[in-house]
């Protein structure tokens, strides 16, 4: 769950001043110096968690902002007599732009390739500077005007300076948890697909995060090059840089707040002491520290030790998590008669599909489909494993491309826009498996689908609560979702699909594992949708449920449309029964 | 042969299989058939290793299965063709089938399990020097039957061999099936969607629906119950 | 004109000396990448490995008198199955652990990642661990071979002619020997193929009772078996000491990604590619800049093309 605002902010006020409080008190100017340092790697481990711990865009190349960060001070004093206090700034802004020219190309990059891909700017960017000739540049001392330079002779002002940057960066850092810029980032980092269906446009928003992330880091490494006094290449650019970016952040935690803190918090001292005393007999001390961590870390507490701790705290406190689908096993074969549903005699057509197609390779996924969706219909996409239903929504939804055909919404056609466009358009979908955030509440979970059709957090929340209640979920909007049972979970994800208002709903297997009493449950649910201004179309296997809830079935077979109608017609008709049940078996029993 | 007691296997909150029990007796053919979803592969897997019960006893040869890696199992006399045939496409169709020869009983008896594949499947003499990713859907499903073969098995489990094929092309593959049966002996589990076909030649069969099983019997007993077609499609 | 001819075939010859030995250096981390779908990070630390072993076996292990001149080339293969044991004990007891966990959840592109930042923090400790028992001081190895050259005259002009260093040349023949071995390996022993079964669909070998797991631990070692072979077959030219795994790590990825990730013939054209590349370079571009090429190589072809020259498809938004 997460913490209020006001007592993170508290939480913040008081480590800061703890730690000035510690500064004064140590006298000994090594350690001061330490001090000084840690604030500053955590600066850069909280920009790499702003965007890594969030996105889950692995990077390896944060050096590449920090150097930039650290030169553009350095190189502004030295050839133009530019004070820090504009350099850092200007440091900033140039690392913003670097993250833009670096994250925009790369991003069409994925996992492993992204980090390796990031790992290469800032190792040339050593060479670069090497041959430039700045091998090794010491900032000049400005005796004349130290103050205007960022030049001070007490240690404790370095300090001070290095906790604003720290308090400045966690704010931030605060701001971005709370609202739709760290909640978009998560869901992408969850499932950057079911993020896109609902309507998150994740390309902004790793952009977003990339320029924000690479603006903190430059700061960081432009006091780093203030305090330090000199700058090479390799102290700034190296490939130790970035791993202590990304390590210090998923030591601690990533995607929180407080992560990077406890990693530099942690990390740092221990190993610059270990360097200190036994660097002259171990001199790799430091790196042997930092490997060992990750190593542990990965293994041990794979997501940080912040969540580690909390999950082992809570575990005592919360009743056990996962409780299994129930539902007293029933008899299978009685089958309820369908209610007849009122509906308007000429409905219009929401959902339009002509002459759609898709091949992977030479396998014809989907094949020349055409039908029509009437608005304020439950309409049930069947078929026989393989037969394209998947493909069919993925088609629909905008995650996969139509070789051929069209697809119209409310008349317009909305064929290759990408996924969040189809949503903002009005069209929301489900998926088979859910992917939660787990350590957060319902509505938290449910309000990333709100951002698309809702301009402010205000209105987002309401919106995320209104579908809340839809799903009759009000009484358990604030329980974490690792609690959640199963019927819960499907019901949470149809709610965050609800939240952006959709005209239509897609639901990929909404009812797979539900006993017969959750399923009844859920069904109830679906069929009081249409009533709410909400067209259904659904894929599923439970056949006993969908009979008596759709109006009308659309039957596919190895990617064509075998047949459509109303349920009673659909499942006595011959071609249906040989397609599920085999040919032979059609003509030794004749439906009756 | 193959006893499976009480099986239960749950992914999350979600039961796959739900005290699921069959028997496969010496030289039987044995079809287990359900709609999408019912947990036909689950059970496969789950006798293969590739999936961990929950609770449930699997017993094979006198063996306790589930004591043992996956990757050990075959090696007792259990080929599984898996679902979508999964064919190493790179590979030629002989080396695919040399993999299916990995257990000591494949290796010892390669010469003639060879030759009577052949026998069986000539298409796959002619194309054994093909890769097998560049074969038709139905030619991929021989290599894959053919790897079970090559491991000399005393039990062959086929999951759903007759999916995405055109109806000709599955009838071509449970004609052979058949044939395996009748001449060489072999105990068969076999997995499907097709009830008609798989039921047509089978000694015993089971239905599953939503992970349990729901009826059971001979196949004159499964083909007379409309339950059957209403387990299918709800009504 | 003709001094520029022998000059661009100077380079040219050194390019593909050189390429041979990068190339072998790609196929160890295409390798394991090929069959386990991981990323090595720490793939120039073997080699740094292989460096200090084959220079300590030099020295100290081999009859230096009785075999002579080809001592360092004798080491550098030696310690490769030191190194192949160590790569499967690692993969064993390390890197094969992080294969279920995720860092967030559990999808098969997290798990992979989480297997490069592991190896990266192996890296971490064996670069510095080696720092602190081998210390910092560059050494080499020694042989007569790298001071002399076979001479291969020009037709044109009695005057030119493209020098081969024997030492290198002797690498480079080894390198593609090694690579010819393992191509014949992996496509004609039934090890190789079981190696290639687990790598095309893990789950259809386990049905036919191959060790998956067992397979990736060899995987693992071989590939660090090359590296370490490759890292003595460097240190006859290039000065070693703990983190020289570093300077050869963007040569690597750039050469396997040019490649096609995965590919064993690919990449060691690619590595090949690579060589060239910086060799080349040296023409038109100051000595320093000479990896910046590689870096403007391995970008580009990543955001072009990043199935490679000559691979399949790759992870692509």
């Amino acid at each position: 769950m997460r913490q209020k605002p006001g007592l993170s902010l508290a939480i913040i006020a008081v480590l800061v001043a703890a730690w000035l409080a510690l500064g004064f008190l140590i006298e000994n100017s090594y350690y001061r110096l330490l001090l000084t340092i840690v604030p500053i790697w955590a600066v850069l481990a909280i920009s790499w968690n702003v965007f890594s711990g969030y996105s889950g865009l692995v990077s390896f190349g944060h050096a590449a902002f920090f150097g930039l960060g650290a030169y553009t001070v350095t190189l502004c004093l030295v050839h133009w007599n530019i004070t820090p206090w504009f350099g850092i700034p200007i440091g900033a802004l140039l690392g913003a732009i670097a993250g833009v020219a670096i994250g925009y190309p790369t991003f069409r990059l994925r996992g492993s390739y992204f980090a390796l891909a990031m790992l290469a700017y800032p190792l040339a960017l050593v060479y670069l500077f090497e041959w430039m000739g700045y091998q090794e540049v010491t900032l000049p001392i400005k005796r004349e005007a130290p103050t205007w330079f960022m030049q001070f002779s007490d240690q404790r002002v370095y300090l001070l300076l290095a906790l604003g940057l720290l308090t400045v960066a966690l704010v931030i850092s605060l701001a971005i948890e709370r609202s739709r810029f760290g909640m978009s980032l998560l869901a992408v980092k969850q499932n950057e697909l079911a993020a896109e269906a609902a309507g998150v446009d994740t390309l902004r928003w790793k952009l977003r995060a990339i320029v924000l992330s690479a603006a903190l880091a430059s700061a960081a490494g432009g006091l780093y090059a203030v305090v330090l006094l000199v700058v090479t290449p390799t102290s700034v650019f190296g490939l130790v840089v970035s791993a202590q970016a990304m390590i210090l952040a998923l030591f601690g935690g990533a995607g929180i707040l407080w992560g990077p803190v406890i990693g530099a918090a942690v990390l740092v001292p221990m190993s610059e002491v270990l360097q200190a005393e036994l660097g002259h007999l171990l001199p790799g001390i430091q790196g042997i520290v930092y490997g060992i961590a990750i190593i542990l870390v990965i293994l041990l507490a794979p997501e940080g030790i912040y969540w580690r701790v909390r999950d082992l705290l809570a575990r005592g406190a919360r009743p056990s998590s996962i409780v299994p689908s129930g539902g007293a096993p029933e008899s299978i074969s009685s089958s309820p008669t369908p209610v007849a549903r009122v509906q308007p005699i000429h409905p219009a057509r929401i959902l339009e599909v002509r002459g759609i197609s898709k091949s992977y390779g030479g396998l014809k996924a989907v094949h020349d489909v055409s039908f029509a969706v009437p608005e304020g219909s439950i309409v049930g996409i069947i078929g026989p494993n393989g037969a394209g239903k998947t493909t069919l929504f993925n088609l629909l939804n905008g995650l996969v491309r139509p070789d051929a055909g069209s697809v119209r919404f409310h008349g317009k056609d909305i064929t290759g826009l990408k996924p969040n466009q189809v949503c903002r358009a009005g069209i929301g979908r489900t998926f088979q498996v859910v992917r939660t955030f787990p350590r957060m509440s319902v509505l938290e979970n449910v309000v990333v689908g709100a951002y698309v059709s809702h301009g402010t957090e205000d209105l987002a929340w309401r919106a995320a609560r209104q579908a809340v209640d839809r799903v009759g979920m009000t009484a358990r909007a604030d329980v974490v979702a690792s609690a959640l049972t199963n019927k819960e979970l499907r019901l949470m994800e149809l709610a965050r699909a609800l939240a952006s208002e959709p005209k239509l709903v897609l639901m990929d297997e909404p009812l797979a594992g539900l006993g017969a009493t959750e399923t009844r449950e859920v069904i109830g649910l679906i069929r009081a949708l249409p009533s709410s201004g909400v067209t259904v179309a659904i894929i599923e296997h439970t056949m006993h449920a969908m009979v008596t809830t759709v109006d009308n079935f659309v039957v596919l077979d190895h990617g064509q449309l075998l047949t459509e109608g109303p349920p009673a017609e659909v499942t006595r008709n011959p071609q249906v029964i040989e397609a599920y049940l085999g040919r032979k078996w059609a003509m030794k029993n004749v439906a009756s | 042969m193959l006893r499976v007691e009480s099986i239960s296997v749950s992914f999350g909150g979600l039961r796959a299989l739900d005290d699921v029990s069959l028997e496969v007796g010496q030289g039987q053919f044995v079809t287990v058939v359900g709609p999408n979803g019912a947990g036909k592969t689950t059970l496969f897997k789950t006798i293969s290793g590739t999936v961990e019960p929950s609770g449930g006893k699997i017993v094979f040869g006198g063996r306790d299965l589930l004591s043992y890696q996956a990757a050990e199992r075959p090696h007792f006399g259990i080929a599984h063709v898996p679902e979508g045939r999964k064919v190493f496409g790179p590979m030629t169709v002989l080396e695919n089938i040399e993999m299916g020869a990995s257990t000591k009983a494949g290796q010892g008896e390669w010469t003639a399990n060879l030759e009577r594949i052949y026998t069986i499947f000539p298409v796959l003499h002619e194309r054994r020097e093909q890769l097998a990713g560049t074969l038709s859907g139905g030619e991929q499903q021989m290599v894959a039957i053919a790897r079970g073969l090559a491991s000399s098995p005393q039990l062959l489990m086929l999951d759903e061999p007759s999916m995405g094929l055109s109806p000709t092309m599955a009838d071509v593959i449970f004609d052979s099936i058949k044939q395996l049966h009748r001449e060489l002996a072999l105990t068969i589990l076999l997995v499907e969607q097709r009830v008609a076909e798989a039921l047509e030649h089978c000694d015993y069969g089971y239905v599953l629906e939503t992970g349990r099983v729901v009826l059971k019997g001979s196949l004159d007993q499964l083909s007379a119950d409309d339950r059957v077609r209403q387990a299918y499609l709800g009504m | 004109m003709s001094a520029f001819v022998e000059q661009f075939l100077q380079t040219l010859a050194s390019g593909l000396l050189i390429g041979c030995i990068y190339g072998l250096m790609c196929v160890g981390l295409a390798f394991i990448f090929g069959i386990m779908r991981v990323i090595n990070f720490a793939q120039g630390d073997f080699m740094m490995l292989g460096m200090y072993l084959s220079i300590y076996i030099g020295l100290n292990v081999l009859p230096a008198t009785v075999i002579g001149a080809p001592v360092p080339f004798v080491s550098a293969l030696v310690s490769g199955p030191i190194l192949f044991l160590v790569g499967y004990l690692l993969n064993r007891t390390l890197v094969s652990r992080a294969s279920g966990l995720s860092v967030a959840t559990s999808t098969e592109v997290e798990a992979h990642q989480t297997q490069l930042i592991l190896t990266l923090g192996l890296a971490l400790i064996l670069e510095n661990g080696a720092l602190i028992l081998l210390g910092p001081a560059p050494v080499t190895a020694t042989t007569t071979l790298s001071s002399s050259a076979w001479e291969i005259p020009l037709l044109y002009d009695e005057f030119s002619a493209v020098f081969l260093n024997k030492a290198r040349t002797v690498d480079a023949g080894i390198c593609i020997a090694l690579v010819v071995a393992l191509f014949w390996f992996v496509k004609h022993t039934r090890l190789g193929k079981q190696l290639r079964a687990a790598a095309y669909n893990a789950e259809a070998a386990l049905y036919m009772g191959i060790d998956v797991t067992r397979a990736h631990h060899i995987a693992f070692g071989l590939g660090t078996a090359i590296a370490g072979i490759a890292g003595g077959l460097v240190a006859i030219y290039y000065p070693v000491q703990p983190f020289v795994g570093v300077d050869f790590i963007i040569i690597m990825y750039a050469g396997v990604v040019l490649g096609g990730m995965g590919s064993i013939v690919g990449s060691f054209w690619g590595g090949m590619t690579i060589g060239l590349v910086q060799q080349m370079a040296t023409l038109v571009l100051p000595l320093q800049l000479q990896n910046a090429a590689i870096f403007v190589v391995f970008v580009t072809i990543l955001l072009l093309r990043p199935q490679g020259l000559f691979g399949r498809s790759a992870e692509r938004a």
